[in-house]
């Protein structure tokens, strides 16, 4: 059927294949750069998974909407056009005009229904995602206070610098206008973050560790 | 083929006897996402060299709308300072007892040290606190006005306390 294809063209629209070279690239930088500091292989599998997690949040959100969307196509718009050609069915003069508007109907209620899917569930999840990062991030205070350690440690760092990531993600998103702009802002940020996390690490593992750097500073 | 869409509904509705009125009542296409419409929104804007109506400089200041930019003033204060430290600790030699000695080198004095603690602590302690606020408005709740300024003013209170608490350790 038309719509199917129709709509399976938009599930993974091109920006997003856009998007993951850039991760490589970044990933591939901030490689480079632990590997130049001296770092070891564990950071290097830190910043991947911090990478990582910021991207597949949204490529696991448009794998489930494709396989969602593609399925809830074929029933929408089956069960939409088999209302519609039975409904068109008594009316007069026009046929052709009917019909086709009908159909077009059809597609466009089946379209409301899928294009208000892939997008719109990613942004969703996004929010979801930030509240979550939030109260975990609030839970890590105590948890730091009462048991310092470098598990504690790593986690501060990587809820730290995503919840920072995320909260100057919307800044940008709110201040900076203008495709070229915005494009630039984001990346920027990717590399600020990036760098951040990989200088937490690297402090955690070569110096004394955020926990311990707090209360070596608060003793003073 | 968003536009295609649009144009033969537009046509659809032109031709459609009284009957159909009820299914194109419910077609709304979707033709742009809310992104799209935003860009577009902003370039025509800039392209007609629009000045900006202004906003902040006459509108009236309110506690809420100063919690809400000190929020986020603090936000990417503590996340510079933060993004800050750790490049710090990439850069400079030496580990990070070494620079506390030399801070402690400097004699200060209580005075200033209890000021840079209180410094540190008082925006994480109202961006934190706020952070909840706005967490509790995220469930729903506590929107109408005077729920706003209440939590608001409990807010800067418990945090001033926070920070005097923590700077004080």
């Amino acid at each position: 059927m038309l719509v199917k294809y129709y709509r399976a063209k938009h599930i993974f629209p091109k920006k997003e294949t856009g998007e993951n070279v850039c991760v490589c690239v970044c990933v591939c930088v901030c490689v480079c750069v632990c590997v130049c500091v001296c770092v070891c292989v564990c950071v290097c599998v830190c910043v991947c998974v911090c990478v990582c997690v910021c991207v597949c949040e949204r490529f696991t959100v448009n794998c489930i909407e494709a396989v969602k969307t593609v399925t809830l196509c074929r029933f929408l718009s089956s069960a939409l056009l088999y209302q519609s050609t039975l409904l068109s069915r008594p009316l007069a003069v026009p046929h052709k005009y009917q019909e086709q508007s009908h159909l077009l109907t059809a597609r466009i209620h089946a379209s409301q229904a899928l294009n208000a899917g892939p997008g719109s569930k990613a942004a969703s999840l996004h929010w979801t995602a930030e509240r979550a990062l939030s109260i975990l991030l609030l839970a890590m205070g105590p948890v730091a206070y009462c048991s310092p350690g470098p598990v504690i440690d790593y986690s501060l760092a990587a809820a730290l610098t995503l919840h920072g990531h995320w909260g100057l993600g919307q800044v940008l998103t709110d201040y900076v206008h203008g495709e070229a702009k915005i494009k630039a802002a984001n990346a920027g940020l990717f590399l600020l973050s990036t760098v951040t996390f990989a200088g937490l690490c690297y402090f955690n593992y070569n110096d004394v560790g955020i926990c311990k750097a707090v209360a070596l500073l608060w003793s003073k | 083929m968003a536009l295609l869409l649009r144009t033969f509904v537009r046509q659809g509705v032109c031709l459609a006897r009284p009957q159909c009125g009820v299914l194109y009542r419910h077609a709304a296409p979707m033709g742009t996402t809310a992104k799209e419409e935003m860009n577009k929104f902003w370039a025509k804007n800039t392209k007609l060299n629009r000045p900006m109506s202004p906003h902040v400089t006459i509108y009236k200041w309110s506690v809420p709308m100063v919690m809400s930019i000190t929020h986020r003033g603090t936000g990417v204060g503590l996340s510079g300072a933060i993004s800050a430290f750790a490049l710090a600790a990439m850069v400079l030699p030496g580990g990070f007892p070494g620079y506390l000695d030399l801070i402690h080198s400097l004699s200060v004095g209580p005075f200033l040290i209890g000021l840079a603690k209180f410094g540190i602590s008082f925006p994480v302690s109202y961006h934190t606190l706020n952070g909840i606020r706005h967490l509790y408005w995220d469930i729903g709740k506590g929107f109408k006005i005077p729920e706003v300024y209440r939590s608001g003013y409990t807010v800067i209170v418990l945090s001033v306390i926070a920070s005097v608490a923590l700077a004080s350790l």
